[in-house]
């Protein structure tokens, strides 16, 4: 009797502003570069077409259904900030879910980072510390099952989590790691001892997330109850269905009837006795069937399921070795601001806006990025780190002064 | 085909796109006649059959005094003779359809559509508005005008030229297709390939020296790019009648000794110049396509593009800048000069994108254009 696993990222990212050299870049250096206006534009936009009505209709479905429907979530810091910062009816809305008992949360780095990459873990721990008091403070919950960015996973982060004190970690269910075996069960994970890993049914995940208003596809128009007949129908314990919380309203507008798939969903799905809703955190009790090894990055991103979304070419690899490189100095200058914005450009996405990649997954990048080509978005890292280290400097010359 | 230039004596993008274009056909097996004014030397024994009508003077697009009423009357006389041998030798070849290449013959593609009743093909390079600075011929315009709502099918090199036939000369849109201009990726060295003698940076303007090719902005960034780095070289290649002022210009900007005019260059040492060049830029105010931004592309030398070039509408492997704005393009040629990673991933990805953009490509889609008519 597989139990269903509802989990939604919840992510908007801090886009740059163009920062030219030629021009006086003195002053705040949030305001400097970051762009304010359109973050507060798209965040408002998202949350008039996906958050707040979604949130609705979770809360509805939730108290309609008396507890037998449950949901799990991953809320970014970044998310959290721009929640508060921009509109904090949105942050609102998830406490209502949170207060219901049906809603469980996961952890993951503040920042959508990737700093599980960098050599010193330090600043991991830090950012995963930083979002654990967040989720405490907002929601009252201590997860026990953790998310990497973009679920980004490798034994040796495995490991790590697992030593943090995470009972469970989500990662994608792909063929590379899987072999012949099936999605829908817990597994073990190489070199950890209780750490149990939820894989990502992608295809289930991906019929809603990307195909559900897809006309080319054999099964359009995905209903409820064809949906529902097809979990029905599949084997294991549960079945990870993971995915952006921006699929409903905003990858998928309204008028696809995503909404309404939605509303439908529960009620399709609780009419079949072998099928009933459950969150990571009871799921995580379940005894795993074998192991999964993981020695290279593993991710739920693009074709390949890999880091190569942020680090396949070697202008996103020079960046992000110049954001690591840069921790030592952040910890001497070990100043609030300098810190907050390091680490705002250590989200992800600053370098999933230069990759270069050409085939169907470049459009999927290209959709998102702020910028015209990969290039031009280089060429703003760069003149963001380099005027970030300036600043660095310049505190540090301070220091030794005094 | 009626057209103007034919390699070697061309002096623009027009004379490439007929060469290729030709040659692409004969491979695929397709006769081609072509109609070109006659020049100093006979040319025979070529593919195609070069048929050379009489001799024009002036260059037309050298230098804008040519446009004179002497020049518009030997055009004129050129496109009725072109149209009576057309006729003369349709009795024995049987053409199955006339293609000509902008203004300059559109005459006589009407003229030999009358007298031969086959469909007529037109292909706009460029029109009047993006040739002249100043103000348009008016009678050039005419003619345009009359070639865009007479042929059965009008080819565009880019979108945005699609978009100006309809918006200027209110042509009809479902008459008008684009086929982009290609390049042959393998005829250019590649960046890496060959050897620089110079630690010196080269940035390199490739384009004839008129206003609408933007050699001003060109300076401009250069004289922004200068203040930050020094030790680059502006490369300028390419005649016109703008070119005594743009030296003079340069003198006034204080960067003459960082500037090289190399003036028009032959086709022998265009590859050495792209491939020596370490940033190539189209500042162009008005470019329907652009082909030397695909050759820079086949050599590996990263482009910086402006926003109203029809190239820039084919490929993200550029950046890309609105021709006004000099600060953004000397940034931009900063970058470019000061990451090595990023010039050499863009050029990379660049050399495997132009090979998207082969003749045999633009060859089939004129035929498919053809198809629709005959």
């Amino acid at each position: 009797m597989p139990s269903i696993c509802f989990y939604f990222q919840v992510h908007q990212p801090l886009r740059m502003r163009r920062l030219s050299i030629f021009e006086d870049n003195n002053g705040d250096a949030y305001k400097l570069y970051f762009n304010e206006k359109l973050n507060r534009e798209v965040f408002e936009k998202v949350a008039r077409k996906c958050y707040l009505p979604t949130n609705s209709i979770m809360l509805d479905l939730i108290n309609r259904f008396d507890g037998k429907f449950k949901i799990s979530y991953s809320l970014t810091g970044v998310f959290l900030d721009q929640c508060n910062e921009f509109n904090p009816k949105v942050l609102e809305s998830f406490e209502e879910l949170a207060k219901t008992g049906c809603v469980d949360f996961l952890d993951e780095t503040y920042d959508h980072s990737l700093c599980s990459l960098f050599q010193d873990k330090t600043e991991f721990k830090e950012q995963v510390a930083l979002h654990t008091k967040a989720l405490k403070k907002y929601f009252k919950c201590k997860p026990v099952v953790f998310r990497n960015t973009e679920a980004l996973f490798t034994n040796e982060i495995a490991k790590l989590v697992e030593e943090m004190g995470y009972k469970g970690m989500v990662t994608e269910g792909f063929e590379r790691i899987l072999g012949w075996r099936s999605p829908n069960y817990l597994y073990r994970v190489k070199g950890c001892s209780t750490l149990k890993a939820f894989l990502r049914n992608y295809r289930l995940s991906d019929d809603v997330a990307y195909r559900f208003s897809a006309r080319w596809w054999s099964e359009y128009p995905l209903t409820a109850d064809k949906y529902a007949a097809w979990l029905s129908r599949s084997e294991g314990q549960l079945l990870n269905i993971f995915m952006d919380y921006e699929t409903f309203g905003e990858h998928q507008w309204e008028d696809t009837g995503i909404f309404e798939f939605l509303k439908r969903m529960p009620e399709e799905i609780l009419k079949y006795n072998n099928l009933n809703f459950k969150t990571p955190s009871e799921l995580v009790a379940l005894e795993p069937v074998g192991e999964i090894d993981v020695p290279t990055p593993l991710s739920w991103a693009d074709m390949e399921r890999d880091a190569s979304a942020w680090l396949g070419n070697e202008m996103q690899r020079v960046c992000f070795r110049m954001l690591g490189g840069l921790e030592p100095m952040v910890r001497e200058a070990d100043d609030e601001q300098l810190t907050r914005i390091w680490r705002m450009l250590q989200n992800s996405d600053q370098l999933y806006y230069l990759c270069t990649k050409s085939w169907a997954d470049g459009d999927v990048h290209k959709y998102f990025s702020p910028f015209d080509t990969p290039y031009d978005g280089f060429i703003n890292f760069m003149n963001v780190l380099q005027d970030f280290r300036h600043r660095l400097k310049q505190k540090l010359k301070i220091e030794e002064r005094r | 085909m009626l057209g103007w230039e034919f390699p070697p004596f061309k002096s623009g993008g027009l004379g490439v796109h007929c060469y290729e274009l030709t040659s692409a056909f004969a491979r695929k097996g397709i006769e081609v006649d072509f109609y070109m004014p006659r020049t100093e030397f006979e040319m025979k024994g070529t593919t195609p059959r070069l048929i050379q009508v009489m001799p024009v003077h002036f260059g037309p697009y050298t230098a804008r005094e040519a446009y004179g009423s002497d020049f518009m009357s030997h055009v004129l006389q050129y496109n009725i003779k072109c149209a009576e041998e057309v006729e003369k030798n349709n009795r024995e070849k049987r053409y199955d359809l006339i293609h000509n290449h902008d203004w300059l013959t559109v005459r006589a593609a009407v003229l030999a559509k009358q007298k031969i009743k086959r469909p007529h093909v037109f292909t706009v390079h460029s029109t009047e508005y993006d040739r002249s600075g100043m103000g348009p011929n008016q009678q050039i315009l005419d003619i345009e005008r009359i070639g865009v709502h007479s042929a059965d099918r009008v080819i565009t090199v880019s979108h945005m030229m699609k978009k100006q036939l309809t918006d200027k000369f209110g042509a009809d849109c479902n008459r008008i297709r684009v086929v982009y201009n290609g390049v042959d990726p393998d005829k250019f060295k590649k960046k890496w390939e060959v050897r620089k003698y110079s630690k010196e940076k080269v940035v390199l303007f490739l384009g004839r020296m008129a206003e609408q090719k933007g050699p001003v902005q060109f300076l401009q960034a250069a004289q922004k790019v200068l203040s930050v780095v020094k030790n680059v070289r502006f490369v300028m290649a390419g005649g016109g009648d703008m070119l005594p002022y743009l030296i003079n210009y340069s003198i006034q900007l204080g960067i003459s000794d960082r500037v090289t005019f190399l003036g028009y260059l032959p086709e022998s040492q265009l590859q050495e110049a792209y491939a020596k060049s370490d940033v190539y830029v189209l500042p162009s105010v008005s470019e329907p396509f652009g082909i030397t931004a695909l050759e820079a592309m086949a050599s590996g030398t990263p482009i910086i593009l402006s926003k109203t070039s029809g190239v820039s509408e084919i490929t993200p492997h550029c950046l890309k800048v609105d021709f006004w704005d000099v600060n953004k393009m000397a940034e931009y040629i900063i970058a470019l000069l000061k990451y090595r990673v990023l010039n050499h991933t863009m050029g990379m990805n660049e050399v495997e994108d132009a090979r998207k953009f082969s003749w045999d490509r633009a060859a089939d889609e004129t035929l498919s254009v053809y198809r629709e008519l005959v």
